[in-house]
This record gives structure tokens, C-alpha cells and sequence, in this order.
């Protein structure tokens, strides 16, 4: 318990670094004191009042939804299919969402604005072709099912995206930051847009915390315990969508955070237990994404970098260092 | 012994030329919109020239009746419809990298030209002209071009700061004064914002905090669109929250350019400076 409590406050302590130096640093140098002071209403030059309350405040929130989104995403995925390989590309979201962003960046640059909500479209309808696969025919709803149609559906919309791209080959760079993964500073537009979709995969997360702990005993136990195993993998399956597909509709494809995360904060807190695991994926990919971001658009100031690439070298090393510790 | 000499010398002199012409090259592919309009003004005409899917090059009335190889990646042209043409000579870009080669090994000589700046664009024309042995009429030509790009540059009056990007999205790249559509807007008088960037490739995606913290007076975005998009395309730039306080966006200064001019080196150099001065900075 001790342990838990102390790997909780580390991922607290890390959420509050990320976000501080979120907000402090970037392209353009203001002051510390001033970026409090815009923060809390107290004024500041027009153009940083500008830099810090247009970009980099809604910039840090969508790192910390979208961490949290795929940290959850990845926590319940690997619980109900009790699969330590699983994340949201399992699924096909991530296939889909990206199919669907580099249809409007390729082929209907003049519908730009609909990229989130098309990301968002496709990143669903992959989810549910692999549902309507997994729970039809003999053995559905198992997980060896759910985990083929998954690579199936992701290998088809793959297979799509990479048609696009070498048909239009000089359209190609604009598309290459979506496919790498990065936050942008779009303000508050797309969390208007997604927002409902994470609420209620949050919400759905929340409700299965105990139902993936009863699973996580095997579907007899849980059968006999009055639980339904098939009705909660498509519970988890159904809200890990709508967070990974909302997640990629603002932040492009970060498959790596929702893989990763709820296997440090397993390690690291030496339990399974999904009251434990949830939160703090949570809090962690909030963490990770809010640290690597600031890091991709801060290293080479003004140019900014995709963020997945920051996410692999911060995330990698601990994950590794846990790994070594726990085999 | 001094006639002879100079008997001789002549005689050589006469052959250079027509041994130079019959060493050109007879059937050649021009794979970009520079290298085949280029070859059309130097009054040869290509076996076939490329076109990418959804392009909007802009091609010379006297390449119609070159054969059109549809360009995708890696290679390019299809190697095999590339083959069956039997060029003994390729002008192609750097952009088809993986097809070069093969087409080197299929025993086809290839030029790799990819001019990100109007000098050159100027050596690459002269290249050409000296390649297909025809090195007078690209002087001609040159001498023409440049004459067009100063009447074309002539009375500036005003120099507005000019952010020129390459794409469509969250994400739009900032072109560089090492580009081609950087150098274009330069010499037409436009101040480039580039955040003190620089970088090899010509392009770079710089924070939107520099943009804010810069204040251009005129955006002008290269989106790969077609004419239809543009006033979508307009309206979603001019609501990007993080250009809304420029002046650019505050004085409806956000333009759309759908054609490939500021793209990629084209032969109608001033024609482009012209559009750019008129049509965006109005200087």
C-alpha cells in the first residue's frame, strides 16, 4: 500500500513538472512571473497574454487529456483481453484514425476542419468492424478473436493509408506530423469538437475498474461471481475506442503511451489491481505526454518536432529499467 | 605553316559544334514541369514528360503531344512504361531518389534537377541547353529570363513581412529563403518569416508562438488544393486561434495559392513574381 501511495505522489509530482514547464517554456521567452500572472488574470503584454493563454494553456490541457485518454485506453485494453501486448491499436483505432486524417490531408485538403471529427469517425468504425468480427460466429468475444480481427482491420486501413500516401506523394510531408503524433496549438476548437467522447470513455473506464478486477481472476471465476466477461471486454473495448479515436483526432498516432504506460505503473507499483492500474495510467500519460511535448517544441526552438519520438526516449529507458527489475 | 594552322583550327572549330549535336541525346524524358517546359523553350520536344496524381503543373502548350507518365512514389514513372519509351536520357528529381537508380541500372542516363532558388533555376536552364547541345539558345533564353525577372522586380514599393507556408492542417511547414517559393517572395519584395530558422531541406514547421510573436502582414498558404477549396480553406486559416491576432489574419491578408508556382521551380519566373506582387503583397 505504502508502495502504491509513494509511485502515486512520484506520478503527481512528475503530472506538476510537466505541466509547469508546459506553460513556462517555449519558442518565444516569456517570464515566469509574467506566465503567472496571465495565468491568473493579472495582465501581461498583449502578444504573451496571446502565446500563453491561446496556445500553450490549451496545449498543456490536451497533453494531459490525451495522455490520461491512452494511458486509461491501454490500462483497461490489457485487463479485458488480459493481453500484455494490448493497446488501442489492437483494436484498429489508430489504423482507422489515421486513415481517416490523411483522407482529408490528401485527398480533401478544402474539408481541413473536419480532420478531427473524421479521425474521429474512422478511429470508431474500425473499433466497431472489429467488434461485429470478434462477438459474431463460434467463440465470440473471446480474446484471441478480438486480437486477430484487430490486426486484421489495422492492417486494412494501413494498407489504405499507405495507398494515399504513395499515390499523392507530394502531399506527403503535410500528413507525416499526424502519422508521427504531436499536439498543436489549434487552441481550444478541437477539444470543442471531441470532448464528449472523452467524458464518456472516462466515465466507462471508471465503471469497469471493478468489473476488470473481477475478470482478471478468469471468465469462470468471474461468470461465477455474476459478472459477464463478454459484456465487459466490450465495455472496456467500447470506451478504449472513444478515448483512443478522441485522442487521435487532436494528437495525431501516440500507440506508444497506451502500450507502455499502465506496464511502468504496474511494475512500479507491484499490483494489477485496476483501482490502482486506471488512475495512475492516467496520471502517468498525462505526465509522459505533457513532459515529451514540451520537449519536442522547446529542443530546437521554433521548430517544433512530433512528440512520439520524445514519448519513446522518455518512456523507454524507465520501462526497460522496470522491466530488468521485475524479470 | 601559319595558314595551315589556322586551316586546321577552323576545321575543328566547325566540327565542335555538330560532334557536340550529335552527341545529344535523341529521346528524353522530362519527369518535372521545369526540365520539360525548359526543354519546349529550347525547341526540343521530350518523348514523355511526368505528372503526378491530383498535380497542377503547368505545362507548355508544345508538350501535348508527349506521352504522360503518371509519377507516385518511390520509383516515379512506372519503370516499365519508362522502359518501353527506350530514353537514352531522363531529367527527374530528387523526389524519385529510389527510381534513379533503377533507372541508371536499366542503362538510361539520368539528370537529377531540383532548382530551390531563381540562380538556379538559371544554371539548371543552362545545363539543359548545354546537355541537349543546344548551350546558344539557352544563353538566349537565359538573357530572356533574366531581362523579365528585373522589369519583374522593378519599383517595389512596399516591403510587407510575408509568412509562406507549405500545406494544409494543424501542422503547415514554413518556407525558407533556401526554397523555391521563399526565394520567389523575396525578390518580390516580401520580408520572409522564418523564426531565424534555417535548415537544408528548405522547409521547417516553426512554433505558432513565433508566428504570434513575429506579427506577419500577409500569410500565404501552398496547400496542394484545388481552386474549390480556397474559400474553406481561407475561412479555417483565418480562424486559426493562433494567427487570429496577426495582422495578417486581422486585415484578411491570408491568401491561398492552389497552383504550384511558389512550389516548385517553373520557367515562368517573372510571371510568378508578377502574380505574387499583385495578387498578395500588392506592393
Amino acid at each position: 500500500m505504502a508502495r502504491r501511495a509513494l509511485v502515486f505522489a512520484a506520478l503527481v509530482a512528475a503530472l506538476l513538472v510537466g505541466v509547469v514547464c508546459s506553460l513556462a517554456f517555449g519558442a518565444v521567452k516569456v517570464p515566469i512571473s509574467e506566465v503567472i500572472d496571465i495565468i491568473f488574470g493579472q495582465g501581461g503584454s498583449a502578444t504573451d497574454v496571446q502565446i500563453v493563454e491561446t496556445l500553450r494553456l490549451p496545449r498543456t490541457v490536451e497533453a494531459m487529456l490525451v495522455g490520461a485518454a491512452l494511458g486509461v485506453a491501454g490500462a483497461i485494453l490489457q485487463g479485458a483481453l488480459g493481453n500484455p501486448l494490448a493497446s488501442p491499436d489492437v483494436i484498429g483505432v489508430t489504423g482507422g484514425a489515421g486513415f481517416g486524417a490523411i483522407l482529408i490531408i490528401i485527398v480533401l485538403p478544402g474539408s481541413i476542419a473536419l480532420l478531427p471529427l473524421t479521425a474521429l469517425a474512422f478511429g470508431l468504425l474500425a473499433a466497431a468492424t472489429v467488434f461485429a468480427f470478434a462477438w459474431s460466429g463460434r467463440n465470440r468475444g473471446s480474446v484471441g478473436k478480438v486480437v486477430l480481427a484487430g490486426i486484421a482491420v489495422l492492417s486494412l486501413f494501413t494498407a489504405g493509408t499507405t495507398g494515399l500516401l504513395a499515390a499523392f506523394p507530394e502531399r506527403a510531408p503535410s500528413a507525416i506530423f499526424f502519422i508521427a503524433g504531436g499536439l498543436t496549438s489549434s487552441g481550444w476548437r478541437d477539444l470543442e469538437t471531441v470532448w464528449p467522447y472523452f467524458a464518456v470513455g472516462f466515465l466507462v473506464a471508471l465503471f469497469l475498474i471493478r468489473p476488470l478486477d473481477r475478470l482478471a481472476l478468469g471468465d469462470d471465476v468471474a461468470a461465477s461471481l455474476g459478472s459477464r466477461p463478454q459484456v465487459i471486454r466490450l465495455g472496456a473495448g467500447i470506451a478504449a475506442a472513444l478515448l483512443a479515436a478522441a485522442s487521435a483526432a487532436i494528437a495525431g498516432l501516440l500507440g506508444f503511451l497506451g502500450l507502455v504506460v499502465p506496464h511502468v505503473v504496474r511494475m512500479a507499483g507491484g499490483t494489477s489491481s485496476h483501482a490502482y492500474v486506471v488512475p495512475a495510467s492516467a496520471i502517468g500519460g498525462a505526465a509522459l505526454l505533457a513532459g515529451a511535448d514540451t520537449l519536442a517544441r522547446t529542443l530546437r526552438a521554433p521548430i517544433e518536432m512530433p512528440v512520439g519520438p520524445f514519448m519513446v526516449i522518455l518512456g523507454v529507458p524507465l520501462f526497460l529499467w522496470l522491466l530488468r527489475k521485475a524479470v | 605553316m601559319r595558314k595551315l594552322l589556322s586551316l586546321a583550327l577552323l576545321l575543328v572549330a566547325l566540327c565542335l559544334p555538330a560532334t557536340s549535336q550529335a552527341a545529344a541525346p535523341k529521346r528524353v524524358v522530362a519527369l518535372t514541369p521545369f526540365s520539360a517546359n525548359t526543354l519546349a523553350k529550347l525547341g526540343v520536344t521530350p518523348v514523355a514528360i511526368g505528372q503526378t496524381l491530383g498535380g497542377a503543373e503547368r505545362f507548355s502548350p508544345k508538350l501535348k503531344k508527349a506521352t504522360v507518365l503518371p509519377l507516385s512514389h518511390p520509383n516515379g514513372p512506372n519503370l516499365e512504361q519508362l522502359a518501353s519509351l527506350d530514353p537514352d536520357l531522363v531529367f527527374s528529381s530528387q523526389t524519385w531518389a529510389k527510381g534513379n537508380e533503377a533507372m541508371e541500372e536499366l542503362g538510361m542516363d539520368v539528370v537529377v534537377q531540383d532548382p530551390r532558388s531563381i540562380a538556379g533555376a538559371y544554371a539548371d536552364t543552362f545545363e539543359i541547353g548545354t546537355i541537349m547541345g543546344r548551350k546558344h539558345y539557352a544563353r538566349d533564353l537565359l538573357q530572356q529570363m533574366r531581362k523579365q525577372v528585373e522589369a519583374a522586380e522593378a519599383g517595389i514599393k512596399k516591403r510587407p513581412k510575408v509568412m509562406l507556408i507549405l500545406g494544409v492542417g494543424r501542422t503547415p511547414f514554413t518556407f525558407l529563403p533556401n526554397s523555391w517559393g521563399g526565394d520567389i517572395v523575396t525578390k518580390a519584395g516580401g520580408k520572409l518569416l522564418t523564426g531565424g530558422v534555417s535548415s537544408g531541406s528548405g522547409f521547417e514547421r516553426i512554433s505558432d508562438e513565433v508566428v504570434v510573436a513575429e506579427n506577419p502582414d500577409i500569410i500565404i498558404a501552398v496547400p496542394h488544393a484545388n481552386e474549390d477549396d480556397i474559400p474553406s480553406l481561407t475561412e479555417y486559416l483565418r480562424s486559426n486561434p493562433a494567427w487570429s491576432s496577426t495582422s495578417a489574419s486581422r486585415n484578411g491578408r491570408i491568401h491561398i495559392s492552389v497552383d504550384n508556382s511558389l512550389l516548385q521551380a517553373g520557367t515562368d519566373i517573372a510571371r510568378t513574381i508578377r502574380k505574387v506582387r499583385s495578387a498578395y503583397l500588392k506592393n
